[in-house]
């Protein structure tokens, strides 16, 4: 049941790693992580708030399902102080008004909207209300959702798949080790070449 | 000529001080503050108005007799000498103008407050009383103590050239606005509380405050009273800004009757004016936050939205919510757990899960070394934990039923045992499982004694 990912990655995979993932989500733009669950997408939000904080910005998180775990995001390099949490409960159309509010005020480096496993669409032309707000406030508004909602408002839109999970333990699994995943551009108004179908980031994710 | 009265009331606290303060600014335009229990007026030019000094000193004593408190007081040229005839005798000690030298001479050293490095030279000299100090020659004194020495000495003649430290009491921003008639709405209250904000704003930013906190209390026509507080993420004098914020406040707490009176009170501090570094993130204006958090507190919950910390304790998902502030001052809750002195589970109990890694969380983000930026598998938490029907095969969890979420379980690792808190009322204790559905789902499941839960999905 153990496996080994010692071939990884593959002939084609990117080999700038989760870096230069995460500087293709642009301030001032609205960008998607679209997924399943236990995809490693959310990993790749927190990676991006993490990011975010470490350079000494103010981020916020408006959580759909109430569902963040502030241990793990402490382990994943997240500064809690500088983090706004806005739980809403179970209610994603709250979420998305959150989201609008907080787009529209200036000063936070990032602003991520986790819709959890539901993923309840936007209100109609809500998507290019983000995008407006984000070029006015300057933040990157990063919406994860297990499906892709927003159209064609965002800017940046990365697909999320798992590869595999990793066990640690010989003859059988003692811990989770962790996560494969993968993850493609499927648009990228910046920078169209991210979005190429031959070019894919290989993730793995430590548990 | 200089004349002080030294207050003296034995064993008083923060509030008896602040009282005593009060009324000897009652009295004299001119106070200072001498610490614990000690209150120093300059006496100048009250003639006129209370008569002379024992008269001054008397309703000095009746006023705070009157408050329960019992006092002494001394009246001299200096503050070491009415300090001095305060401590030596009972009720009222008046020393006359020019005798402040010869009534200090017998005085003992520690009058002078000294700080003990100088005292213990003072006590290798043998100098125990104010009048040995003041009979040392001038100019050797300066050669060995430097300026300190002559100044000291001209504390012990009685000579006191310093003015009073004067005190002021903090300024209180407070204003009410009453409405017979009874507001039974809330917008007009709004209106009312926004029209009271915008007055405090303007008193503080003339006095150069801002506001850090406000609190409101409503007189209700049920003759109840109604009150509640809310404060801005960063100081501010905005009265749009303080009005948003007194407006989410108000409908998060509305009143339950007719509000007649309202009154709403600013807690001020001073905010130094930095000019922002070249190389700093841009953070949002108070203002605008301010008003963002209040319209996000009305949109969703006020308790809902914050900073969370982390408790120190291993019961998983223990956390709360701070208020979110733009200042980043406060010291980091990731404090390493108190250490479990007597485990309860002699085998199961294994210290912290390595499913969960708390060896390296607890030392926060910034004490765990680069391997913490290394990127982590998030989770997503159950609130509250769903339960689940888990079928068990061989002792190993083989099939997962939920709402959402069915299939078989193709691995999984457990149990972990965890325990904790065993040692107060809130006790726990359980088994965890990390397990992968057919379909790739990754959960967290745990079993205690009220059956299987899922936790977590790993995301």
């Amino acid at each position: 049941m153990a496996t080994s990912i010692a071939s990884l990655p593959p002939p084609g995979w990117d080999g700038e790693g989760l870096d230069g993932l995460l500087a293709a989500f642009l301030p001032g733009r609205l960008s998607e992580i679209v997924g399943p669950r236990s995809s490693g997408g959310g990993s790749l939000l927190l990676a991006l708030l993490s990011r975010a904080t470490t350079r000494g910005g103010l981020v916020a998180l408006v959580d759909a399902s109430d569902s963040l775990d502030p241990l793990t995001a402490a382990r994943a390099g997240l500064d809690l102080r500088a983090l706004l949490w806005v739980r809403c409960g179970g209610r994603p159309a709250s979420a998305w008004s959150a989201a609008d509010l907080l787009a529209r005020c200036p000063g936070f480096r990032a602003i991520a909207l986790d819709l959890g496993a539901a993923g309840h669409a936007a209100p109609p032309s809500l998507g290019t209300r983000l995008q407006r707000a984000a070029e006015g406030s300057g933040a990157a508004v990063i919406v994860r959702t297990p499906r892709h909602l927003l159209g064609g408002a965002a800017a940046l839109v990365v697909s999320v798949r798992r590869v595999r999970t990793r066990w640690i333990g010989a003859d059988q699994p003692k811990r989770l080790g962790g996560l494969v995943s993968e993850a493609r551009v499927l648009r990228s108004r910046a920078d169209p070449r991210l979005a190429t179908p031959e070019r894919a980031w290989l993730i793995e994710w430590r548990a | 000529m200089t004349r002080i009265a030294c207050l003296v009331v034995p064993g008083a606290d923060e509030r008896i001080q602040r009282l005593l303060l009060e009324t000897a600014l009652a009295h004299s335009p001119s106070v200072e503050d001498g610490g614990p229990g000690v209150v120093y007026l300059d006496l100048r030019g009250l003639e006129a108005l209370f008569g002379g000094e024992k008269e001054i000193a008397r309703r000095l004593l009746d006023t705070i007799a009157a408050r329960g408190l019992t006092g002494r007081i001394g009246i001299a040229g200096s503050r070491a000498g009415s300090r001095f005839a305060a401590r030596s005798g009972d009720g009222i000690t008046i020393i006359p103008p020019g005798c402040d030298a010869g009534r200090l001479g017998p005085a003992p050293l520690a009058l002078l407050d000294l700080d003990p490095r100088m005292a213990a030279r003072f006590g290798r000299w043998g100098i125990r009383t104010l009048g040995e100090l003041a009979d040392l020659p001038s100019r050797g004194l300066a050669e060995r103590l430097g300026d300190e020495g002559p100044w000291l000495q001209r504390l012990a003649r009685g000579e006191d050239p310093t003015p009073l430290r004067l005190w002021t009491p903090p300024p209180v921003f407070e204003e009410s606005a009453q409405c017979p008639w009874g507001v039974a709405t809330l917008d007009p209250l709004v209106d009312l509380a926004a029209d009271l904000a915008g007055i405090l704003c303007a008193r503080m930013i003339r006095h150069g405050f801002s506001a850090d906190a406000f609190e409101w209390s409503c007189r209700l026509a049920d003759r109840t009273a109604h009150a509640g507080a809310c404060a801005p993420p960063a100081p501010l004098v905005d009265p749009g800004a303080a009005a948003a914020l007194i407006r989410s406040s108000l409908e998060a707490h509305p009143p339950r009757a007719a509000v007649e009176e309202i009154t709403l009170r600013a807690r001020p501090v001073r905010v130094a004016v930095a000019q922002p570094r070249f190389d700093e993130p841009p953070r949002p204006s108070p203002r605008q936050l301010t008003a963002t958090l209040a319209r996000l507190g009305a949109l969703v919950d006020t308790r809902g939205v914050g900073s969370p910390v982390i408790l120190d304790t291993h019961r998983p998902d223990a956390h709360r919510m701070t208020p979110f502030t733009l200042g980043r001052e406060a010291p980091s809750p990731l404090t390493p757990p108190s250490p479990c002195p007597l485990p309860p589970w002699g085998r199961g109990n294994r210290g912290p899960s390595p499913l969960r890694g708390e060896g390296r969380v607890r030392g926060g983000p910034t004490a765990s070394g680069p391997k913490a930026r290394s990127p982590i598998l998030a989770m997503h938490r159950m609130r509250p934990p769903r339960p689940v029907e888990v079928t068990v095969a061989a002792g190993i969890p083989a099939h997962l039923r939920a709402a959402g979420l069915t299939g078989h379980i193709v691995a999984g690792a457990g149990p972990w045992r965890i325990s904790g808190d065993w040692w107060t009322d809130a006790s726990f204790a359980r088994d965890e499982w990390d397990v992968e559905l057919a379909d790739g789902t990754l959960c967290r499941l745990a079993r205690d004694g009220r059956g299987w839960r899922l936790e977590a999905i790993y995301d």
